[in-house]
């Protein structure tokens, strides 16, 4: 039995260390090719940043376009998410029978496996639908990439809210009904206080999500060149898809150094993201992002 | 909402005040002060480089003006400024009489560009026939050794279905011929440069006016790709930049058409390596 | 606060919810009605069994159903075992401290945007493809699969030391009782114990291969072929998706990329299917 030991430690170490090669090669890349870009003209291009973010002038040679582009999608989407989530996830928890708890988890477990570029398509089908039917304003635009973006982040509010409150010991819940609170002062007063932690891990992870989607957003209305988006009619431009344009369509070294500068901004912002919602509730992150 | 239709308006009856006899109205970066508004481009990607810098110019002396510029290709710049989801769309190749009719397009060409054949800097090849590149794009010649080059396969790239430029080249370049359905499938003039470009074995086709050192064009039947060979017309695959607007162009769109014949834009559109036309 | 406010708020609960939900069914019934005039008639197997060629009229999307199974499923073969044995390492093999540094890393991977894979892929990993391997460009099945299993890999690896952890301490002690080496119960206790979540994870694992776009839209090609060898390049219905985006709203072309949507949404809903009866024939 030696022998298996041995050949089974010797393939543990050997996944572990191509895993760890991997990551290694992925970060360094990024990082040796990304880190000199890191100025400020790399945002700002040759505009001073104050001009720039006081919208007095265009940016038209940096990446503040798709900086803004991505910060207006995340804050969008989250406002779109947010309620229609928390709403769901307190109904879930607190309201549902058993049967049909069992059936909307059914419908958000698939929803949360419904491939991103599904989601897009059926934002961009919405899109020319609104177009024909309701008004020529209506296309592809932040709007309804916005709204296809909270489609796709709604399971992961959904289910945090969910099994935060789920996880909530039953006397907690009793002890107010016993002296005699309503259903809803329960849940505003004691229980959602205490599950904000896993709610807020939620919404951390649904910014993450909206912050490194580019599938949805290449359906629903991102461009190559648009500087600030003036309306939410209006398209924009986001740090994922100017990765992507990039890395297919560089005219010049400096512009796939700057290439690597947004993939640099993007994964820091991504990873930090990923990692607060880890610290806050490492078991919540688990089940929103694996259950079974 | 309501106000940007107000100015747009504004601006459209600014516009009819300078409209001149037949062409779109002769603007310089001057027409574009004090106007407010957004234009949305899109289409053929080898319009992109003109469009990107035309903006640029323009939002640099009013940043009260938006332009958003997409790419997708000649058929996206067709079907979506048919269906008013942008104001002036691009194609790299004439729009049929269907289209106009169907939508009501106006096309408009303001410069000539040809299609290269293209392959990587480090092949040694310079020149094909007419067949070979025939035979290369079906697959039939599938090694450079082939052509008198090394023996290597021939890693073969094309461009999309909506691509203006495949069109024009598979109807010009390959007589209609086959493009082998193993080829590499890219979705723009700059990406088939890039894929190129980093590809040793290579071989594609490229807009005239994308041609820098890091590729390197290939003479079509003894005649090399160049802008006089285009404009004299001895390089047979050449096409029209055009740009469309559904119905007549009104407002801002206008000015940006009027704007590419104007001195300042037809500096840009040869700076660029195309051949401006009026 | 009053009755009445109460019954609006749980009311509001309940729209969300019922709001929500229908979302799932309003994403199949767009792709339904728009890839309609697809399925007339006896249409619907040809659109399955066809290849794909639009110059013929010929709209079948074959081949990127070959080509999404081909790549999901090779890259699911590539990062099962490594990750099964990256979960042996965290959770058995490793001395405590290393396990807990690789666990970290492991979490900050999943934080990894998918376009920086590609990204990667193009610049780092397509040159040695195409240099060593028969692929004439490096752009091939073989190339995006690797990137893909390694993107997975990560979910992969904390899935399974989680069902390795879940098993119950009483086994682990009884393992020790008994003399049994480290591997011994690791082999014979805890992976038995474990089967269901690891095939539960591989499940999802796969979901999430078929339905990822951006490595496959820039590493595999996007050749609308079937492909005869893992070094061909190939079109998986994602980057289908993507591509064909651009075409007349009208025509065929453009309605084939709803049906791409159809099949996806089919696959995922099985997937999430049989990962519940697994849950449910795991009754303790």
């Amino acid at each position: 039995m030696k022998m298996l030991d041995r050949v089974v430690i010797a393939f543990s170490w050997i996944s572990a260390v191509i895993i760890v090669g991997a990551v290694c090669a992925i970060f360094g890349h990024i990082i040796l090719n990304g880190a000199g870009t890191i100025k400020l003209s790399l945002i700002f291009g040759d505009v001073a940043p104050l001009d720039a973010l006081l919208l007095k002038r265009q940016v038209l040679n940096g990446l503040f376009p798709a900086v803004i582009g991505t910060l207006l999608l995340i804050l969008i989407s989250v406002m779109w998410a947010v309620p229609l989530g928390l709403g769901t996830g307190i109904y879930l928890a607190e309201y549902a029978g058993a049967i049909s708890k069992k059936i909307f988890n059914l419908f958000f477990d698939i929803l949360a496996g419904i491939p991103s570029i599904v989601i897009g398509l059926f934002g961009f089908a919405l899109a020319i639908f609104l177009h024909k039917n309701v008004s020529n304003n209506i296309g592809p635009c932040l709007l309804i990439s916005s709204m296809a973006l909270a489609f796709l982040v709604l399971p992961y509010i959904i289910r945090t809210t969910q099994v935060a409150l789920e996880e909530l010991p039953r006397e907690m819940r009793l002890t107010a009904l016993a002296l005699g609170a309503t259903r809803l002062q329960n849940i505003r007063h004691v229980l959602l206080p205490r599950a904000l932690s896993g709610i807020t891990t939620g919404v951390i992870l649904a910014i993450g999500r909206c912050a490194e989607d580019t599938a949805v957003i290449l359906l629903t209305g991102v461009v190559a060149m648009a500087g600030i988006p003036h309306s939410l009619m209006g398209s924009y431009e986001a740090l994922p898809f100017y990765i992507y344009y990039i890395s297919s369509q560089y005219t010049s070294p400096e512009e796939l150094l700057t290439g690597y500068g947004a993939s640099l901004i993007l994964l820091v912002l991504c990873i930090g993201l990923f990692s607060a919602a880890f610290l806050i509730q490492k078991r919540l992150t688990y089940i929103t992002l694996y259950r079974a | 909402m309501k106000k940007q239709l107000v100015l747009m308006m504004v601006a459209g009856l600014m516009g009819c005040m300078f409209w001149t006899q037949g062409m779109v109205l002769a603007g310089s970066l001057d027409a574009f002060k004090n106007e407010k508004g957004t234009i949305k481009v899109a289409g053929g990607t080898a319009h992109i480089p003109v469009m990107k810098e035309a903006a640029k110019q323009i939002m640099t002396v009013n940043s009260d003006i938006q332009i958003t510029i997409a790419g997708g290709g000649s058929g996206v710049g067709i079907k979506q400024v048919g269906e008013g989801l942008v104001d002036i769309g691009n194609s790299g190749r004439k729009p049929t009489d269907e289209e106009i009719a169907k939508y009501g397009l106006k096309p408009v060409q303001w410069a000539i560009d040809g299609v290269a054949i293209v392959i990587n800097p480090k092949n040694i090849i310079r020149k094909l026939t007419g067949t070979q590149v025939k035979d290369i794009f079906a697959g039939k010649i599938d090694n450079w050794k082939q052509v008198g080059g090394e023996d290597k396969a021939v890693s073969l790239y094309t461009r999309d279905e909506a691509s203006g430029t495949r069109e024009v080249f598979w109807e010009k370049g390959l007589g209609k011929g086959e493009i082998s359905s193993k080829a590499n499938v890219v979705v723009s003039n700059g990406a088939m440069k890039t894929a190129v470009a980093q590809d040793p074995y290579a071989i594609g086709y490229v807009s005239v006016g994308h041609l820098d050192q890091s590729v390197a064009p290939v003479s079509f039947d003894g005649v090399e790709p160049t802008l006089e060979s285009v404009k004299s017309g001895k390089y047979p695959i050449a096409r029209g930049l055009y740009s469309m607007t559904k119905g007549e162009p009104k407002g801002l769109a206008k000015k940006l058409i009027g704007f590419l014949f104007s001195p300042e834009g037809q500096k840009i559109i040869s700076e660029k390596g195309f051949i401006p036309v009026q | 606060m009053s009755p009445t406010r109460e019954y609006l708020y749980e009311k509001g609960f309940l729209f969300s919810a019922i709001l929500s939900g229908s979302i799932v069914f309003l994403i199949f019934a767009f792709m339904l009605i728009m890839g309609l005039p697809l399925f007339k008639g006896n249409q619907v197997v040809a659109l399955i069994k066809n290849d794909w060629l639009p110059a013929r009229g010929v709209y079948g999307i074959y081949p990127m159903v070959v080509a999404t199974l081909a790549i999901s499923f090779f890259s699911l073969a590539l990062a099962f075992p490594l990750s099964l044995g990256c979960a042996f390492f965290s959770g058995s093999i490793a001395p405590p401290r290393i396990a807990r540094v690789f666990r970290k890393m492991i979490q900050i991977m999943t934080g990894i945007p998918t376009v920086i894979y590609g990204f990667v892929g193009i610049f780092l990993l397509v040159p040695i493809v195409r240099e060593f391997t028969t692929s004439t460009s490096g752009l091939c099945i073989f190339s995006a699969s690797l990137m893909l299993g390694i993107m997975i890999s990560p979910t992969l690896i904390l899935f399974f030391t989680d069902s390795l952890e879940a098993v119950p301490k009483s086994f682990l002690d009884a393992a020790d009782a008994l003399g049994a080496t480290r591997v011994q119960k690791l082999l014979y206790v805890m992976v038995p114990q474990a089967k269901k979540g690891i095939l539960a994870g591989l499940i999802l694992a796969l979901g999430r291969a078929l339905g990822d776009t951006m490595v496959a839209l820039m590493i595999a090609g996007n050749a609308a072929r079937v492909p005869e060898s893992l070094f061909d390049a190939a079109r998986t219905l994602t980057a289908h998706i993507a591509l064909v985006i651009a075409a007349d709203y009208e025509s065929f072309e453009f309605r084939s990329i709803f049906a791409c949507g159809l099949v996806l949404y089919a696959f995922i809903a099985l997937m999430v299917l049989g990962v519940r009866w697994i849950g449910m024939t795991n009754k303790r």
